[in-house]
């Protein structure tokens, strides 16, 4: 998330609204980023619900 | 850098956020007057409805020109092509869209051959790399409007990060080729000359193919050199008397065929060009002389060998994508191979003679000096980017810089020299900055290294300082900035009577002279000023 936000500063409490970095734009290179990376795919709904640190981490998971 | 994008669909995850403006999408309506450069980089739309998606491509035309009209041209503009990624077709000979996407293409090919500042990108030479299913990802398209998949994006950056190098006339200089194995099949001094396998059938085809690209490589200016463990009388019977060889002993500028090691070898070539390693590419394919090359010369570029003769093409053309391909390409470039091959024949002369000044009388040396135009500003400018020795302050220009000075009332001077061994074509320039009335700073000079060891940058230097006091300067100013490869000039000016007035703690220092009077130029330098 560091990678795709190019800032060291995302921390767990991380989510959409508190994150300027993380806007609609920088949410699908994330999406895209985490498919390769953990070799998953995600649908569109599940990408959308993806809006803090936590729902992202539970969704790999699930995932996994 | 600051660019301004143009563009109809997502493109910042390929092109990214530093230095870069996005306009909206397809929007036309501004064009900021406060960015280094342009890029419009238009993807066509989906839409099942041929003759409206024709039509909205036909208007791209018109919109790009009013964009390039308010843009101007003092800044560059660099246009992608359009690719048809979902080439959708209801009826068969329906053409409509690939007709307007066509036309496009070559009103953008024909704009950029029209104006300096328009330079065109072949967006297909990317798309071309991969298969419809992972071009195109539609659920992020249909998510973020991006056609091009976001996936793709760390291969896009590197092959944009090549295409700006090919935009900037940046390129590798040498291409340093094996024989056995490497550009034909099969061992010399085993197989002899006629068993090694050249021509004719698979795989002797592959290899006549592989040759018959390098030899157009070498013609577009890239020197091509030989290093090789054989002996030389056994190669030059192969290149006499096979009939099936392409390149030859003339078409490569340096050769190195000895049992030497090969790491000695190319740091051999290299100084006999008086080129840098890091502007050579290493070819052979022996793994264990790659590594050797890799090992003690980290600096040269060493790409991995093709397995099988026919994936030579392919190779070729990842060599040619990857290190050689320049956007445009000089005179001066085209002839290359054979002025630094008339070079090795001076070294020559020159042993023969006891004194220099003999030796430069009997060179029959011409040199002309001509303001800069618009024939030879795209040299001048290729010159400032790849000039490091003999290169005063480095300043490195593109083409509309020099334009944008020479508006600003800057006197540009280029030199093309000539002597008896051949034509070496515009190899030197300086940039002069008007001061005031009397005082004129040279902002760069630079020659060409293949020029040098004949006095000639004093020539070159005391004819200019002449036409300045013609012109009724008597002040000049000058810098000497160092870099890693400019020493040999860091006491020019002292040379040339110029004195020192500050020296900085990195080695820059600034100089001044007052011109007292005209110069006295030796009379084995022809110059002619026009």
């Amino acid at each position: 998330m560091r990678d795709v936000f190019e800032t060291e500063d995302v921390t767990i409490d991380a989510s959409q609204k508190n994150c300027t970095k993380w806007d609609s734009l920088h949410h699908l290179t994330l999406a895209s980023e985490l498919e390769e990376a953990f070799n998953i795919e995600l649908e569109p709904e599940e990408i959308a619900e993806m809006t803090d640190y936590d729902k992202v981490v539970a969704m790999i998971k699930s995932k996994l | 850098m600051t660019s301004f994008v143009f563009r109809n669909q997502t493109v910042e995850p390929f092109l990214g956020y530093d230095g870069m403006t996005y306009s909206g999408y397809g929007d036309i309506s501004v064009v900021p007057g406060d960015v280094d450069r342009y890029i419009w980089f238009y993807q066509v739309p989906v839409n099942a409805d041929s003759a409206q998606l024709a039509e909205e491509i036909t208007s791209y035309r018109d919109q790009l020109d009013l964009v390039l009209a308010s843009a101007g041209s003092g800044k560059p503009f660099i246009i992608f092509s359009l690719v048809d990624m979902y080439p959708l077709r209801l009826v068969g000979n329906d053409t409509a869209v690939i007709d307007s996407i066509a036309a496009f293409n070559s009103h953008v090919a024909q704009l950029a051959h029209d104006m300096n500042h328009v330079k065109w990108v072949n967006f297909s030479d990317f798309t071309t790399r991969y298969d419809a299913g992972s071009l195109i990802n539609w659920k992020f398209y249909l998510m973020s409007q991006t056609l091009l998949n976001p996936k793709l994006a760390n291969d896009f950056k590197q092959w944009w990060q090549r295409r700006e190098a090919e935009l900037s006339l940046i390129r590798k200089k040498c291409l340093v080729l094996d024989l056995d194995n490497t550009l034909w099949g099969g061992v010399l001094g085993e197989d002899g000359v006629d068993g090694i396998k050249l021509g004719g059938d698979y795989p002797g085809k592959a290899y006549t193919l592989w040759q018959q690209a390098l030899l157009q490589l070498s013609q577009q200016g890239v020197i091509l050199a030989v290093c090789s463990k054989n002996n030389e009388a056994d190669v030059q019977e192969a290149w006499d008397k096979n009939p099936g060889m392409v390149l030859k002993r003339d078409h490569f500028s340096v050769l190195r065929i000895n049992w030497q090691d090969k790491a000695t070898n190319v740091r051999e070539l290299a100084s006999e060009l008086n080129i840098g390693l890091d502007s050579m590419v290493f070819v052979d394919d022996n793994p264990a002389e790659r590594e050797l090359i890799r090992q003690q010369l980290p600096e040269v570029t060493v790409p991995d060998f093709p397995e099988k003769p026919y994936q030579l093409l392919l190779f070729f053309k990842s060599l040619v994508d990857s290190y050689f391909r320049i956007y445009q390409v000089t005179d001066e470039d085209r002839r290359k191979t054979e002025q630094y091959r008339a070079n090795a024949q001076r070294h020559a002369e020159q042993a023969r003679f006891t004194d220099m000044e003999s030796y430069l009388y009997s060179l029959d040396l011409e040199l002309d000096i001509l303001p800069a135009d618009e024939h030879n500003l795209p040299r001048i400018a290729q010159m400032t980017q790849k000039t490091n020795q003999f290169n005063l302050t480095t300043r490195r220009y593109s083409e509309t810089d020099v334009q944008q000075r020479l508006n600003e009332g800057w006197t540009v001077y280029c030199m093309s020299v000539r002597d008896r061994f051949g034509d070496n074509g515009i190899t030197g320039t300086i940039f002069l900055r008007p001061v005031d009335d009397t005082t004129v700073e040279i902002d760069t000079l630079l020659l060409s290294c293949r020029i040098l060891g004949k006095g000639i940058e004093e020539a070159f230097v005391k004819t200019v300082f002449n036409l300045l006091r013609l012109d009724g300067y008597r002040h000049v100013k000058a810098d000497f900035l160092p870099t890693a490869k400019n020493g040999q000039t860091a006491d020019f000016y002292d040379r040339m009577g110029m004195t020192c007035q500050t020296a900085g703690a990195d080695g820059a220092k600034h100089y001044e002279m007052a011109l007292d009077g005209m110069f006295e130029i030796k009379n084995y330098y022809n110059i002619r000023v026009l």
